[in-house]
C-alpha cells in the first residue's frame, strides 16, 4: 500500500471510495473489526447560500481520538456544532421566525441510528457531548456549580464518581472549587469547559478547538488531560488549527479546507504529510 | 418612625411586585408587560373563587396562583414561542396580552369597593406611636420570605439552576441538554405565580381597581431599570430607595408626588446608568 492519504479533489466523491468499508489506515492492525461509532456521510450545510461543509465524509471508530483540523472558517465549528446538534437548535428556531436560513442535508450517524435532525438533548442522552469554542462557560457561578448545572439531564446515582473523575483529570480544578468561573484564567476555564462535557457521561467527546489562547504549557497538559480521557474508553473528536501538539496524541485526522476534506490519514502520516507541515506547523 | 416603617413596608411591597418581572426578564429576556395585568387576574379570580363559588380562602389563593402560572406559560408557549430574540416583538406581544386582560376585566366592571380581598388576620398593632396593621407585617414577612425562597431555589434544585444557566449562556445551556422553550416558558409561568403572591399580599390593603394592571407594571419597571433587571440585590436595594422615597415624599410634601419620584428615577437611572445599580450589559446576540 503506497500512501494511505487519499487528496480530495472536486466536490463529489467516488461513490467505490466508500463501498471500500476496509480503510486500513496503517494503525490497530490487531483489530479486527472496527466500530464505527459515528459516521457522516455527504454531509452538505448551507448558510443561507454558503456553503459551510461541503459533501464532508467523517468517521470515528470507539476508541479513538480523532482529530478535524483546518484553518480558520474552514467549518470546522459547524461540523461540531451539526454533530452536537447545536445547529438543529438554531435552524429551529431560525425556521419558527420565518427566517430558514441553515439547510442541511446528508447523514450524521451516531452508533448506527441517524441524528442529523435530533435535538441537542436527546444527542446527550445518547452519549455526545460537546466542549465549545473559546470555552463559554457560566461566569457568575463557581466552577463547583458550572459542573452541578452540567449533570442537568443525570438520574443516576453515580453523580459524584463523574465529580471524582474530572477532578481527577483536571486538578487545579480542586482548589478553584469556590471561585466564580468569569474570574478564572483562560487555561482554568477551558478545563472547566472540558469537565462540564465530562459531567454529562459522554461516549463520544466533542472538543472545539481547546487549544485556542493557551500557552505551550497549558496546551499540553490539556494534551495529556485527552490522552487520559480516552484511557477512560471515552472516543473523542477534536477540531484544532494547532497541529503540532495534538497530532502526537491522535490516531487519525482529517483535514478541513473551506468546508471540504482535503486530507485524511493516520496521526503518523498528517505529522509526516509536507503540506500538513507547512500550513499548520509553520515547518 | 413613621417613616421608617412605612418605608420597610412600602419598600417590600415595591419588591413583591417587581420580583416576577425580574424573574422572567433574567432568565428568558422576556420583558413579560403583562405581569400587572396577572397580577390584577389573580387578585379577581380569587375574589371570584371566595365569593361566587365559596372556595375556602387558602385553596382560591392556590387555585389562582396555579391558574395564572399555566396561562404565563401558554402565553410563551402560544405566542412568545416565535417572537423570541425579537426584543420589540415581545414587548408589543405582552402589552397587547395586558390590554387583552385588562381592558375585559375592566368591561365586566371588576372595580371598585366591593371588590376587597380577605386580610390574613385582621388588626394592627402600635410600635411606637405608629398604628400598623398586621398585614403589612404579613407583607414584609412573605416578601423576605420570597426572596430568600427564591435564593435557595435558584441555587439548590435542577430547575432553578437550569434557568441560572440559560440566563448566562444561553447556548452552552442548550449544550450541555437543558431546553431553552421549556425554561423560558417555565421562567413565565413562575413569574406570572408571583405576581399573583404579590397580589394576594397586597390587595387587601385597598379594594382591586383595574387601573391596578397599569400601575404594578410601572412600578415592576421602575425597581427593575433601578436596580438592573434580572439582579436580585438590585431588586432589594432598588425597591429601598424607591420605597423610602416615596414615603419621604409623600410626607413632607404631597402623596401625588409619589409616581413623579418612580417615573424621575427611571429617567435619572437610564441618563446615568442605563443598566441599572446591578444590572450587566448583556448583547442580544447572546440570547437565541
Amino acid at each position: 500500500m503506497s500512501s494511505t492519504i487519499c487528496r480530495r479533489q472536486g466536490v463529489r466523491r467516488n461513490e467505490f471510495e466508500w463501498g471500500d468499508t476496509d480503510h486500513s489506515h496503517g494503525h490497530n492492525p490487531g483489530k479486527v473489526r472496527l466500530d464505527r461509532m459515528l459516521e457522516i456521510k455527504n454531509l452538505m450545510v448551507f448558510f443561507e447560500n454558503a456553503l459551510a461543509l461541503n459533501d464532508l465524509n467523517i468517521e470515528v471508530h470507539r476508541g479513538e481520538i480523532v482529530s478535524a483540523l483546518g484553518s480558520n472558517s474552514a467549518g470546522k465549528t459547524t461540523l461540531m456544532n451539526t454533530i452536537s446538534g447545536l445547529i438543529i437548535d438554531m435552524k429551529v428556531k431560525e425556521d419558527r421566525r420565518g427566517g430558514e436560513r441553515i439547510t442541511l442535508m446528508g447523514e450524521v450517524r451516531f452508533e448506527g441510528e441517524d441524528i442529523l435532525l435530533t435535538k441537542p438533548s436527546l444527542r446527550i442522552r445518547k452519549g455526545i457531548a460537546l466542549s465549545r469554542e473559546r470555552h463559554p462557560i457560566f461566569p457568575e457561578s463557581d466552577i463547583e456549580e458550572n459542573l452541578r448545572i452540567s449533570t442537568y439531564l443525570r438520574r443516576d446515582p453515580g453523580i459524584h464518581k463523574t465529580f471524582d473523575f474530572v477532578y481527577s483529570i483536571f486538578p487545579p480544578l480542586i482548589k478553584l472549587k469556590k471561585r466564580k468561573a468569569g474570574f478564572c484564567s483562560g487555561g482554568e476555564q477551558q478545563m472547566l469547559s472540558i469537565g462540564m462535557a465530562l459531567m454529562t457521561k459522554p461516549k463520544l467527546l466533542l472538543l472545539d478547538e481547546p487549544l485556542l489562547g493557551l500557552s505551550p504549557a497549558m496546551q499540553n497538559s490539556l494534551i495529556q488531560a485527552v490522552k487520559q480521557i480516552r484511557q477512560e474508553g471515552i472516543t473523542v473528536l477534536v477540531a484544532e488549527q494547532f497541529a503540532r501538539p495534538l497530532l502526537p496524541i491522535v490516531d487519525r485526522g482529517y483535514v478541513i479546507e473551506n468546508g471540504m476534506l482535503t486530507l485524511e490519514g493516520s496521526g503518523q502520516e498528517l505529522r509526516e504529510n509536507p503540506e500538513i507541515r507547512s500550513t499548520f506547523m509553520g515547518v | 418612625m413613621e417613616i421608617l416603617i412605612y418605608g420597610i413596608t412600602n419598600s417590600v411591597t415595591l419588591a413583591l411586585m417587581a420580583i416576577g418581572f425580574s424573574l422572567t426578564f433574567g432568565i428568558s429576556g422576556v420583558a413579560n408587560f403583562a405581569h400587572g395585568a396577572f397580577y390584577l387576574l389573580g387578585g379577581i379570580l380569587t375574589w371570584i373563587f371566595i365569593n361566587h363559588l365559596g372556595i375556602p380562602y387558602f385553596l382560591s389563593a392556590l387555585l389562582s396562583i396555579l391558574l395564572v402560572g399555566l396561562l404565563g406559560f401558554l402565553l410563551y408557549w402560544g405566542l412568545m414561542l416565535r417572537l423570541r430574540g425579537l426584543a420589540i416583538n415581545e414587548v408589543i406581544a405582552t402589552l397587547a396580552a395586558a390590554i387583552v386582560i385588562i381592558e375585559v376585566l375592566r368591561w365586566l366592571g371588576f372595580s371598585g369597593f366591593t371588590y376587597v380581598l380577605p386580610e390574613f388576620i385582621k388588626g394592627s398593632v402600635n410600635i411606637g406611636r405608629v398604628w400598623l396593621d398586621y398585614q403589612r407585617i404579613f407583607l414584609v414577612a412573605i416578601g423576605v420570605a420570597l426572596i430568600l425562597l427564591f435564593y435557595l431555589f435558584t441555587h439548590h434544585t435542577k430547575t432553578g439552576l437550569s434557568f441560572r444557566a440559560i440566563a448566562q449562556n444561553e447556548r452552552t445551556a442548550i449544550s450541555l441538554g437543558i431546553d431553552s422553550d421549556w425554561t423560558a416558558a417555565l421562567s413565565l409561568a413562575f413569574g406570572s405565580a408571583l405576581a399573583v403572591i404579590a397580589g394576594l399580599a397586597i390587595l387587601p390593603l385597598g379594594s382591586i381597581d383595574t387601573e391596578l394592571g397599569y400601575d404594578i407594571l410601572i412600578y415592576a419597571l421602575a425597581v427593575g431599570i433601578v436596580g438592573g433587571l434580572e439582579s436580585i440585590p438590585g431588586i432589594v436595594v432598588a425597591s429601598f430607595i424607591l420605597g423610602f422615597s416615596q414615603i419621604a415624599v409623600a410626607t413632607f410634601f404631597k402623596a401625588q408626588w409619589q409616581t413623579v419620584v418612580t417615573l424621575g428615577a427611571i429617567v435619572v437611572i437610564l441618563a446615568v446608568k442605563p443598566s441599572g445599580l446591578f444590572g450587566k450589559y448583556k448583547e442580544l446576540e447572546e440570547r437565541v
